[in-house]
């Protein structure tokens, strides 16, 4: 539970940070603002990509787990 | 002891507290008389603002790294004072943000090095250093001479130069851009931006664009020319 | 994944620690000293034959010394310290790390999004000009972001604890997170010219600027480069020599000097220059004083082996924390001489500035970790020694080597350098032209190169080391390989 919540705060920072880097690509002047911009978006996505599939991969260890404690031989 | 140090040993927030404490002293003593104690920058005549094209060409100073072998500070040393003009003072780099005082001179000094060469060697020393100093270590910034200089947001800079503290008056934000297209071409008419900008050289460009070279060699022939010394003594530099 | 500790004669519970944060942070920080080494050796290149830059802009000095010293600093230094911070406070406080998996991850990777990015932008020709500090605004803030996330899990760790005192070595932690902060955010006070782009004006401007630059740049070295290193020692030298802390008074003693003379001693920096007298004659004198704490921690560190100096014939980690130990000494010796006004008139501008900030980072800052990264893999991979411990030997010895070579290179060059500038021939005229003091240093500057690349040949020696470690037999999961309790001072 307590796993899930910091998943969640942590994912909106993240989500946020990723908005900003898109307005920054969106506006950029220079070809550092450009990179950054684009770099923080990518970088946000994949980070919460990556938090998503973990929680995913998890609850199926947990269900995979379950099922062969309850048939063990199947 | 008047607090044991198992107290604060056991309570995390009372051991920051106390270390921010011990942090803060030193800095807040030497930093805050510096902004306060009012002979810390030198009244001298002579200091102006940089010029648009000066100010784009130390931007390219700061962008190459030229600092990181190349001091611009002269100290108050006997070997220093002859080899490199007057010792530099508070005064000359207050419109430098940030300062570029340097900590190695793995090539020489360059607070006075405006007015000791021509326009014409910086350009050709700047393109290859080895034709003229073949025991140079220094890079080559041929390039700088291929690169239209991109000075589109002069005026943003100038305002934001002067929200930091650089005294430039709204003609000198209005006429940036001619300011700077001025002085980077030889044949132009100088006296509009002499009135605004006391002692500028005009650099020898060409006449089709600026390049980040011309706004370089602007900014190196103006370093340490601005004070006139002629008014002071030793007793009026002092701090 | 995750150890369990040792619970049986402690008493408690067994915690499950967060050492995934700590592996990755471990990784990075071997990936980054390889790369900060190279770095240092392309530039060491460029300085001995200039025409090695290719012509590229983008590695010309000015813009590659900014890479090499953040990485060695930030990337190197910084994944070093996290991966320590994170192990040893999880272990010292008895208690998993503060604030979930997604956070310690994001520190992670956020960092290192960081470090990439900062290299990217030196190349690209985006910097504050400032040295060490030479990221531009919108990474500046980014970095806030990571440290104050850094600050909650560490301190927030260190709140949960089940120990009821705080131990040495988090209070090292505490004090270089909390000064970092108020460090970097005062020095990096800039107006960006629009917040479409990089380029930004610091607020402060000459003198001032001079000033809080050195504040920052010399307490970089004194809570970045000093404390959080400090914190190693106080843990991993007493664990793998299986004793006790020499002093305990010593090191409140120690703590408590270090941070509060360390924040004085940035104007030794700027001696002859247009800064006030004043200012710098303080400056110097808490940089003289700073030298009896300096030797206070160094003497808890080294006497600490009293009765185990045995091991450092058997423990090739132990030997390079207790070199590094030395060499702090050395180092911290070595600083108050130079911060002397008199002393610093001829080393200032010159390679023995170089060769000091090496020997630091060097003979300390990097031995002090690998010390500790040779003590951690063993510990977080579950394996039950070193691959090869001849190899770490080796790695030490060429290390060791390539260390005096470098400093003695460049104490000889820059002294040259400080004496040529100001010698005078018999008619009262400077003596030397200023390219004759280039040309003198030259050989200095060949023999400065081969001791970076024996500096680099060690730590490829250790990469291959460790990484065989890891892929050697895994011992009985559950024992770990380095039981037992934290040795404790006795109070």
């Amino acid at each position: 539970m307590q796993e899930n919540l910091g998943d969640w705060i942590v994912g909106i920072l993240v989500s946020v940070l990723g908005l900003a880097g898109l307005f920054l690509w969106a506006g950029a002047q220079d070809v550092e603002m450009t990179i950054f911009g684009l770099a923080l978006a990518g970088f946000a996505v994949v980070f919460v990509i990556g938090l998503i599939k973990r929680h995913y991969d998890e609850k199926d260890t947990v269900h995979a787990t379950a099922k062969a404690r309850v048939n063990p031989h199947g | 002891m008047f607090i044991k140090h198992a107290t604060i040993e056991r309570n995390a927030i009372l051991l920051l507290v106390l270390a921010l404490g011990a942090i803060s002293v030193g800095g807040l003593v030497e930093i805050i008389p510096l902004f306060t104690i009012e002979t810390t920058v030198e009244h001298v005549k002579g200091m102006r603002p940089y010029t648009p094209l000066e100010q784009e060409g130390r931007d390219i100073y700061i962008r190459e790294g030229c600092y990181l072998c190349h001091s611009q500070m002269i100290r108050a040393l006997k070997d220093e004072v002859e080899r490199y003009g007057h010792y530099s003072l508070a005064a000359e780099s207050m419109y430098d943000h940030p300062f570029q005082w340097g900590s190695r001179r793995i090539g020489p000094d360059l607070a006075r090095v405006g007015g000791k060469y021509s326009s014409d060697w910086h350009y050709a020393h700047l393109k290859n250093p080895q034709a003229l100093v073949p025991e140079s270590l220094m890079p080559h910034y041929a390039f700088l001479a291929d690169s239209a200089l991109s000075y589109d947001n002069i005026t943003d800079k100038l305002h934001t130069l002067r929200a930091v503290g650089v005294p430039y008056t709204d003609e000198q934000i209005t006429n940036a851009r001619l300011d700077l297209e001025t002085q980077a071409n030889a044949l132009a008419d100088p006296a509009a931006l002499l009135a605004r900008y006391p002692k500028a050289v005009s650099v020898p460009g060409n006449a089709k664009t600026v390049t980040e070279l011309d706004a370089l060699v602007a900014y190196l022939q103006v370093l340490g020319t601005e004070v006139d010394f002629a008014g002071t003594n030793e007793e009026s530099l002092q701090q | 994944m995750a150890s369990t500790a040792a619970a049986a004669d402690s008493g408690l519970p067994p915690v499950v620690y967060n050492d995934d944060v700590v592996r990755k942070f471990t990784i990075a920080a071997i990936f980054w000293a390889i790369v900060a080494f190279l770095v240092g050796v392309v530039l060491a290149s460029e300085l001995a034959w200039p025409q090695v830059n290719l012509g590229l802009s983008f590695i010309n000095f000015g813009r590659l010394r900014p890479v090499h010293t953040s990485g060695a600093i930030f990337a190197f230094g910084g994944s070093a310290l996290f991966a320590t911070a994170f192990y040893i406070v999880q272990r010292t406080c008895h208690v998993r790390l503060f604030g979930g998996r997604a956070l310690a991850d994001f520190i992670f990777w956020g960092y290192q999004f960081f470090i990439v990015m900062a290299a990217l932008s030196y190349v690209l020709g985006f910097s504050q000009g400032q040295e060490y500090a030479e990221p531009e605004w919108h990474l500046d803030l980014f970095l806030t972001v990571i440290w104050v996330c850094f600050a909650i899990v560490f301190i927030g760790t260190v709140m949960m604890r089940t120990e009821p005192h705080i131990y040495v070595a988090n209070w090292f932690y505490m004090a270089f997170i909390l000064t970092v902060a108020v460090l970097h955010i005062g020095n990096n006070i800039a107006l960006p010219v629009n917040i479409y782009t990089a380029k930004s004006y610091n607020i402060f401007s000459g003198t001032q600027n001079a000033l809080v630059q050195w504040w920052y740049g010399h307490n970089a070295v004194g809570f970045f480069l000093t404390a959080g290193f400090l914190g190693m020692m106080y843990y991993f030298i007493p664990k793998a020599a299986g004793r006790p802390v020499y002093s305990y008074r010593l090191s409140i003693v120690h703590f408590w000097s270090l941070i509060f003379m360390y924040i004085w001693a940035g104007p030794h920096h700027l001696h002859w220059t247009a800064l006030p007298d004043w200012a710098q004659t303080l400056g110097m004198a808490f940089s003289i004083m700073l030298w009896m704490p300096s030797w206070g921690g160094m003497i808890n560190g080294l006497m600490t082996l009293s009765g185990a100096w045995d091991k450092l014939r058997t423990d090739p980690g132990l030997r390079f924390s207790v070199t590094a130990v030395g060499f702090y000494g050395m180092s911290t010796f070595e600083g108050p001489v130079m911060s002397i006004r008199s002393v610093n008139a001829l080393s200032h501008y010159t390679d023995w500035g170089i060769g000091h900030v090496h020997s630091g980072s060097l003979g300390w800052v990097a031995f002090i970790s690998f010390g500790a990264i040779y003590y951690l893999v063993p510990s977080l991979w579950n394996r039950s020694g070193l691959y090869s411990k001849k190899l770490a030997a080796w790695h030490y010895w060429i290390a060791t080597f390539g260390i005096v070579l470098y400093i003695s290179s460049m104490w000889v060059a820059g002294i040259m350098e400080g004496l040529m500038w100001r010698a005078y021939d018999s008619q009262g005229f400077l003596q030397y032209s200023f390219l004759e003091s280039v040309v003198a240093v030259h050989p200095f500057y060949v023999i400065r190169l081969l001791g970076g690349l024996c500096f680099l040949s060690g730590a490829l020696i250790m990469v291959y080391n460790l990484i065989m470690t890891v892929r050697s037999q895994r011992t009985n999961p559950g024992i770990e390989p380095f039981s037992g309790a934290m040795p404790v001072a006795a109070e």
